[in-house]
């Protein structure tokens, strides 16, 4: 059986996530409403970080290129947003036209991944950082014609920000609220979050999803016994980017605004540091390690704000947070070239 | 005379399996010291000990007393044993494939210019290749070896590998205790009796040698002691003259072990599968313009020096590497090389480098064992409405798997076991299992009992002849062990630098076999 010990990273996370709470509960500060945003922050981010599995799982690594797939997404709200669809209406169609568009930018992803194999996490960094500039100039020039996401004068360009007020903000999030005292559980939210993590888990179980772990684990094996590779690592990464798709919708719902232009570039990192604490070492990953990781990540940056703004100067939050991201993925890659001498 | 190296009551286990149980053993100087094992024995756990490999203290380090030259020493890393003076023959080289022979050989003592080691220290000193050189020619001729040390390493041969490996250890003026893990296992047989006459020529100079080998008649010949183990424990010990081969054979296995034999016949009804003008590019074991028929329902073997291409067969089939040529399987020619579609008319390849071609060692048992027959011919798969998108049918799998491990006696705790869990035969015998899921109607082998004991290379050499003789199945072996090849094959195909070169008859004389081998048509009688 996979060793289910508790690693370093984990527990100094753990630790540290106690001593927050503490300090929270010292400081008098509301437990109730905590808590209840560490559900919807879990949800919030917690479907970028699933859609990193797929590709952990073929091999491909760690996938830096995450702006491919939430491009895809917010192509796909933008597309929604301006033919003035709202309501829940409004974001499933979002999540319908993001998933077309992911699954283009996923299979020429992919075909681009299949041709740097083994070195897929730095390419796929570059492929962010490249692909974000052009999607820049594309921004400015699309052919939107709702008012309200163009730039206010001169009525060309899409804004930065968009709000999402009047469309499908916190759509999912107030879907289903239970309500136990201050407690309140976003039931629909959770609900969401739950049939992703079972597709994943459905997806692994079927003859494909089996074909992509053994891919993920040994191609060559793979490759004797018949398997088409460049096929089964293409589905994996349209997957994976479909995923991203979907997850930057619901993320967006949560936050209000669809954000454009250079927003998506840095959103890779905090879904890598996330699935890393949860216990992933770069390959083959579970549903369980992506949730773990998560709602530790995001329940510590959640507490550090209010916290920090108390006990410390303010700007040390945003310091405190960009450190842990950073400082997390930068552990992992040291674990696993550990992991790969001992091989030797 | 006096020990030079003292083991008092080791023992060493991974992860709770114990791996080494209260081992004693001493070697003196100027002693040969045979260790001979089946596979899992602990002879190489013991060898990480003694060598310091980090291995051992990441797995928890080890119990007991290690005594060297007098002084108790406790290795944490390679470089502390060879601070000390022990040195090792790998199995596996430990060349740098892009340094000359003579850098190889002086890695590490270097003759530098002396005025620079002066001025910038002896890491920035520069070094002295003529010298070197000079040097490392005249170690090699201590072994009787005519080689110019200017030559890559990449570019040699096997067997001199084998042999600049052994010089580099010979080099050094501080060697003490030498340790060869399977040294003659990669040479022929002319070279590992010239390897032995150094091994004795060394010890004669006070040199310790600890002797790792499969090759017993070796043991038996030149070994001054020699300590049986079985499954950690030390079973036996011997003086020279004191044993027969067969002692050591016994003490290994436990029991006798009785060889698997087929019956040889004559089938020329018709080819399942012939190849013309067929070339498999693969590096080091190219096939060039081979012509090959093979009969339906025989055992064909395939063998060649290493190098031959007796390896690339079935991986060309596979499209691992690149074809060329005309194959008819079935009457029917196949246009171009599809693992798939090969593999559904009824082909498979079971490879010979098991850990990285033939097994998911991070996976279980039943996984192993189904995968290819669930992927590619849909077995065990639930039905759906989407083919690729169907379940496991958990229950059929497990049935099918426990058949398996019970008709094949693979030693298991579960079907859910992983499979790098289990020893090298074990895997093996997983791979055959998967192979007999697929049901194939051609089978390729290539080196079936590699790195497997011999207990488990007969049960293996069972299992191919009895799914050859229930099912009908075709099977080419690719192998160097030309006994067992002769005792399993109906017929012998020998190749010669990618062709084959003669078809005998397993019953054919080890004199014809050698002269095949070699490349040469008749002994002629001048």
């Amino acid at each position: 059986m996979r060793d289910r010990r508790l690693q370093l990273p984990q527990l100094i996370i753990t630790v540290f996530l106690l001593v927050l709470v503490a300090a929270a509960w010292l400081l008098k500060m509301d437990m109730a409403v905590l808590f209840n945003e560490s559900l919807v922050k879990l949800v919030m981010n917690g479907v970028l970080v699933l859609s990193l599995i797929p590709m952990l799982n073929v091999g491909a690594g760690l996938n830096f290129g995450l702006p491919v797939g939430i491009i895809g997404g917010l192509l796909g709200m933008l597309v929604a947003v301006n033919f003035r669809l709202t309501g829940f209406y409004g974001f499933f169609a979002a999540i319908l036209f993001s998933l077309v568009f992911c699954l283009v930018l996923g299979w020429v992803y992919g075909l681009i991944l299949n041709r740097v194999k083994g070195r897929e996490e730095i390419a796929g960094t570059f492929i962010g950082f490249s692909f974000i500039p052009l999607m820049n100039y594309f921004w400015t020039l699309a052919p939107f014609t709702n008012r309200e996401m163009l730039y206010p004068i001169g009525g060309q360009g899409l804004r930065p920000k968009i709000s999402l007020e009047k469309y499908f903000n916190h759509i999912v999030d107030n879907l289903w609220v239970i309500r136990l005292g201050d407690i309140e559980i976003p039931f629909g939210l959770l609900l969401f979050f739950a049939l992703v993590c079972l597709f994943l888990f459905w997806y692994f179980k079927t003859k494909i999803g089996r074909a992509i772990i053994a891919v993920g684990e040994n191609e060559a094996f793979a490759k004797l016994s018949g398997i088409d590779i460049a096929r089964t690592r293409l589905t994996a990464i349209i997957i994976s980017t479909v995923i991203a798709g979907a997850g930057i919708c619901i993320y967006t719902q949560s936050y209000g605004f669809i954000q454009l232009y250079d927003a998506p570039l840095s959103m890779a990192f905090p879904a890598i540091s996330a699935i890393l604490i949860g216990g992933s070492s770069g390959k083959r990953t579970f549903v369980f390690e992506a949730v773990l990781g998560t709602y530790l990540l995001q329940s510590l940056y959640l507490l550090t704000v209010p916290i920090a703004n108390e006990l410390l100067i303010p700007e040390l939050t945003e310091i405190l947070r960009t450190f842990v991201t950073y400082g997390i993925i930068l552990y992992a890659l040291l674990v696993r070239e550990k992991g790969r001498r001992s091989v030797l | 005379m006096e020990n030079l190296l003292q083991i008092k009551n080791l023992s060493k286990s991974y992860y709770g399996n114990p791996a080494l149980k209260n081992i004693d053993l001493t070697v003196e100087a100027g002693e040969i010291h045979g260790i001979v094992g089946a596979n899992g024995s602990g002879k190489t756990t013991l060898m990480n000990i003694l060598f310091g490999n980090p291995v051992i203290e990441e797995t928890g380090g080890y119990q007991g007393e290690i005594y060297f030259a007098g002084r108790r020493i406790d290795l944490h890393s390679c470089a502390e044993a060879i601070r000390q003076g022990i040195g090792m023959v790998h199995q596996e080289f430990a060349l740098i494939p892009d340094m000359t022979v003579a850098e190889n050989i002086k890695l590490g003592r270097e003759k530098t210019v002396a005025v620079t080691e002066r001025l910038l220290g002896r890491s920035y000193s520069f070094v002295d290749t003529r010298q070197d050189r000079i040097r490392a020619e005249k170690t090699l001729q201590k072994l009787d070896i005519e080689l110019d040390a200017g030559i890559k390493v990449m570019d040699l041969s096997i067997n001199l590998k084998q042999f600049v490996e052994i010089a580099r250890e010979i080099d050094r003026a501080d060697l003490k205790l030498l340790i060869l893990d399977e040294p003659t296992s990669v040479l022929n047989k002319n070279d590992g009796i010239h390897l032995l006459k150094i091994l004795q020529d060394m010890a004669a100079r006070g040199i310790g040698i600890l002797f790792i080998s499969h090759r017993l008649e070796e043991i038996h010949q030149v070994c001054h002691r020699v300590s049986v183990f079985r499954d950690g424990e030390l079973v036996s010990r011997y003086d020279q003259g004191g044993f027969s081969v067969n002692d050591l054979a016994r003490d290994m296995i436990g029991y006798i072990v009785s060889k698997a034999a087929a019956e040889k016949r004559n089938i020329t009804r018709r080819p399942v599968i012939s190849f013309e003008h067929f070339s498999v590019n693969m590096p080091g074991e190219e096939i060039r313009d081979l012509a090959l028929s093979v009969y339906q329902g025989e055992i064909l073997g395939l063998t060649s020096l290493s190098g031959h291409g007796k390896l690339a067969l079935g991986y060309g089939m596979m499209g691992m590497y690149p074809v060329s040529g005309s194959v008819t399987y079935e009457n029917e020619t196949l246009a171009r090389i599809n693992a798939r579609a090969n593999i559904i008319k009824g082909m498979y390849v079971l490879p010979d480098d098991r850990h990285n071609l033939g097994i998911l060692a991070d996976q279980s048992l039943q996984e192993n064992i189904i995968f290819t027959a669930n992927q590619i011919k849909g077995k065990f798969s639930l039905n759906s409405f989407f083919r690729s998108l169907g379940l496991l049918d958990r229950r059929q799998a497990k049935l099918h798997v426990e058949k398996m491990i019970r008709d094949f006696d693979i030693k298991c705790t579960s079907a859910d076991q992983k499979v790098k869990e289990l020893s090298g035969g074990n895997q093996q015998k997983v791979c055959i299992a998967r192979a007999l899921t697929v049901e194939p109607r051609l089978l390729f082998v290539a080196e079936p009992t590699r790195g497997v004991d011999i207990a488990a290379k007969e049960k293996i050499l069972n299992m191919l002849i009895e799914i050859n003789r229930s099912q009908g199945t075709t099977i080419i072996i690719a192998s160097s062990e030309l006994d067992e090849l002769k005792r399993v094959c109906d017929r012998i195909a020998v190749m010669v630098e990618g062709k084959v070169f003669k078809i005998l008859s397993p019953n054919a004389s080890e004199v014809e076999f050698g002269l095949a081998l070699s490349g040469e048509e008749e002994v002629r009688y001048a």
